[in-house]
């Protein structure tokens, strides 16, 4: 067991996941028909042995407080240690105190008192948004062994790299960060992309914390581009998948990915001892009633499928009814498809109604999205 | 000391299933999988969580591990408390000496003081081999009106097949005045469904005067009720509206499986309404490929399908290869159907590999015959 505690973060920065975040946090965010995004950080956490875990979010945590429950779908339920769920609050001698936390450093001062108390001796601070199945524990340890300040988990870009915002991107010289930069495209000088899992010790984050308030930095990026140059900071590159969402774009685009690459299927959910946990729903197997069709998809239970599905991802309880036909799409928890519809590229929310004979088209660069309830 | 229950149950879930033969080698009746993501014991455990009851005393014997280790703590049927929740029951050594549970009522019988430490009103008495779905709160609602001593849940059954049960012969008022175990000549078409509910002080006595007879099989369908009945004790009925099925025998067990896959399908899994809980792992979505062809079927959650599957029901991680077809068969967790493989009328028992080209089972209106391949089998070709 790594002696280690987790901190995650959620949704710090307003950003543009705007439509699938108007009602839930990042780590809420509904993926690979019966997970949420948080369900890779808590698994990546505790299958590496660390099993003390706090989870910060600003806004909208509502759907992440209820899929988390007690924690002990991810055995997190436990008298020492467990999850832990950090919220901006308001004190009763001033009630301007509620701050929303902007920053992963704004967040870690906040709960620096939190911090302090802390049993173990590593942390590992993690962002929502990526998701991978990855061994931290041996992280961990090559960061113990290389005597770096902080690790920084990041991954090799090539040309084709691209993001709709600005991401941490970071060059290395001697194995060391020689500088940092804020970049939303390839930079052949800084080539290795920032995966937002960052190894340090507990006195280390504490002096950070407060190094960089002295300071004046308003974020832990600030601080690490400013003190990269004098310290040892180091990276370790992962080079196995990884699908970081920084759009919507992307959500869609590595969705579509887990339904029709074998690879990634194998590399976020086939590895031996790492599995994916979340919370289990009991739901009844997935009923298939005439001729159905289904095509390089990947489906969760319950309800029932009628229709043809080709390339496209189906949550749980989804219905399909006959003569319908969904193509390259992504239909969320409780979507009810009517008969003979035809669907190509389109994303829906939760508990959307799709009535009889209903064409809806997007395109593979622009899948068109239905929010949350919504009646077609 | 534990707190008063009104009511506790006690699931008989010791029996080997002799007739499920090979499905019960190594596991217990209870234990043995269905409809995809089940096994038999979670419809007796749901029906108690849904009837709000949260003691329950589950009774193991025979093959124990797989059983203790699914119910765990009884999580998944909320049955995790600190007053009550689920215990499990296997015989012990007591000063006196050790035996077996020789019988359904012996079983009770030994475990009287577990009874005693809840100072139940009511003692629900089910088994872990029926696949049904019921509110106990109605039965026993049933059970106070009636002021019986007992009351026994029944079902209607087609006259033709009565012999194969204990009939219960019932008078306009409800009450039992005849029980006939597996009669030539039934009276009757109601036939108990082995689920009672005692009044916990009539139990224990019968229990007890039972015990002390050496010539009775210590059974509640062969001795306890009998015996209530010819001490003149008001036994009443509780007719059961629904589906309820015996899943003791291969054939029993498939057609069972193959209800669930009918247009209106006479236990529907996924109606909200007496949710049904299983003990589920987290395991990746099922994935369909490029030559998976599927009609008719329940297929379960980390299931990967590249063939056909027709008329069937499979259960959680299993793999149908490229150009392998099922048709009318039930297959059980993590088997593996290779290449051009082909599966007609069988059930296929857990981590089962078929290999390239192996047929099994007979094409055609074969009902009548049921292929099983045990757990953890190899088949060639």
């Amino acid at each position: 067991m790594a002696n280690a505690s987790g901190i995650i973060f959620s949704s710090l920065n307003k950003n543009t996941l705007s439509r699938l975040t108007a009602n839930r946090t990042v780590a809420a965010i509904p993926f690979a028909c019966r997970y949420r995004l948080i369900d890779f950080c808590l698994s990546n956490l505790v299958n590496s042995g660390i099993y003390d875990i706090s989870i910060v979010a600003n806004y909208n945590y509502r759907s992440l407080y209820e899929h988390i429950g007690s924690g002990k779908d991810w055995d997190l339920a436990r008298r020492s240690g467990g999850v832990n769920l950090i919220s901006p609050y308001q004190t009763i001698n001033d009630p301007s105190s509620a701050k929303m936390f902007s920053t992963r450093l704004e967040a870690l001062r906040s709960i620096s008192e939190f911090l302090r108390e802390m049993k173990n001796d590593h942390v590992v601070l993690m962002d929502s948004d990526t998701v991978l199945n990855v061994d931290l524990g041996a992280i961990i340890d090559e960061h113990k062994a290389s005597g770096a300040v902080i690790t920084v988990v990041t991954k090799e870009t090539d040309e084709s790299f691209s993001s709709k915002n600005p991401r941490m991107m970071i060059k290395t010289s001697d194995g060391y960060i020689s500088d940092i930069a804020m970049s939303d495209k390839f930079d052949s000088d800084h080539r290795e992309l920032s995966l937002g899992i960052f190894i340090l010790d507990k006195l280390t984050l504490l002096r950070i914390v407060e190094d960089a308030t002295a300071h004046n930095n308003v974020s832990l990026t600030e601080f690490l581009m400013r003190s990269c140059k004098s310290n040892r900071y180091a990276t370790y590159k992962y080079n196995g998948y990884c699908a970081v969402i920084s759009s919507f774009l992307d959500y869609y685009k590595y969705s579509i990915e887990l339904a029709t690459s074998r690879a990634a299927r194998e590399a976020l959910f086939e590895i031996k001892d790492r599995p994916i946990l979340t919370k289990v729903h009991n739901s009844s197997p997935k009923l298939f009633k005439g001729e159905a069709n289904i095509v390089r998809s990947i489906l969760a239970d319950e309800s029932s499928i009628e229709g043809s599905v080709i390339n496209s991802v189906i949550f749980r309880g989804v219905k399909i009814g006959r003569g319908s036909v969904v193509r390259n799409s992504v239909l969320f928890h409780g979507t009810y498809v009517g008969e003979s519809c035809s669907l190509d590229s389109i994303v829906t929310d939760k508990n959307v109604f799709i009535g009889d004979r209903t064409k809806l088209s997007g395109c593979h660069s622009l899948p068109f999205y239905i929010e949350k309830g919504r009646r077609v | 000391m534990n707190c008063k229950k009104e009511i506790i149950a006690m699931l008989l879930a010791g029996g080997q299933g002799s007739r499920l033969y090979e499905l019960t080698e190594k596991i217990a009746k209870p234990a043995v999988s269905f409809g995809g993501k089940y096994k038999i014991i979670d419809f007796p455990l749901s029906n108690c969580c849904n009837s709000g009851i949260d003691t329950v005393g589950v009774l193991t014997q025979y093959e124990p591990k797989l059983l203790n280790e699914y119910v765990c703590n009884g999580a998944p049927w909320d049955l995790d408390r600190k007053r009550g929740g689920l215990y499990i029951l296997p015989p012990y050594q007591g000063r006196g000496g050790s035996e077996w549970y020789r019988g359904t009522a012996n079983a009770i019988y030994q475990n009287i003081d577990f009874i005693k430490s809840f100072s139940p009103k009511y003692v629900l008495i089910l088994s872990g081999d029926h696949i049904y779905r019921m509110d106990y709160r109605k039965m026993l609602e049933s059970h106070k009106r009636s002021s019986a001593a007992c009351t026994v849940a029944t079902i209607t059954v087609p006259m033709s097949d009565a012999q194969r049960f204990g009939i219960c012969n019932i008078n306009e008022l409800g009450e039992i005045y005849e029980f006939e175990e597996k009669p030539k000549n039934p009276k009757s078409d109601q036939a108990s469904m082995g689920i009672y509910i005692f009044n916990t002080d009539i139990l224990i006595e019968y229990l007890e005067t039972d015990d002390d007879d050496e010539h009775s099989s210590n059974d509640f369908g062969k001795n306890i009720i009998p015996n209530l009945l010819n001490n003149g004790e008001k036994l009443n009925s509780y007719r059961f509206e629904g589906y309820w099925k015996d899943v003791g025998t291969i054939s029993s067990l498939w057609e069972a499986n193959m209800d669930l896959l009918s247009d209106d399908p006479p236990l529907d899994l996924s109606s909200s309404e007496l949710r049904i809980y299983s003990n589920n792992n987290s395991m990746p979505p099922q994935y369909h490929g490029e030559g998976s062809r599927v009609s008719n079927s329940l297929i379960s959650e980390g299931s990967v399908i590249n063939g056909l599957v027709d008329h069937s029901v499979l259960s959680c991680g299993v793999i149908v290869e490229k150009g392998a077809e099922i048709y009318d068969s039930v297959i059980m967790e993590n088997v593996r159907i290779g290449q051009g493989a082909k599966i007609y009328s069988s059930i296929i028992d857990s981590d089962s590999v078929i290999m390239e080209n192996a047929v099994i089972g007979v094409k055609g209106e074969a009902c009548n015959e049921i292929t099983v391949i045990g757990s953890g089998k190899t088949v060639n070709q």
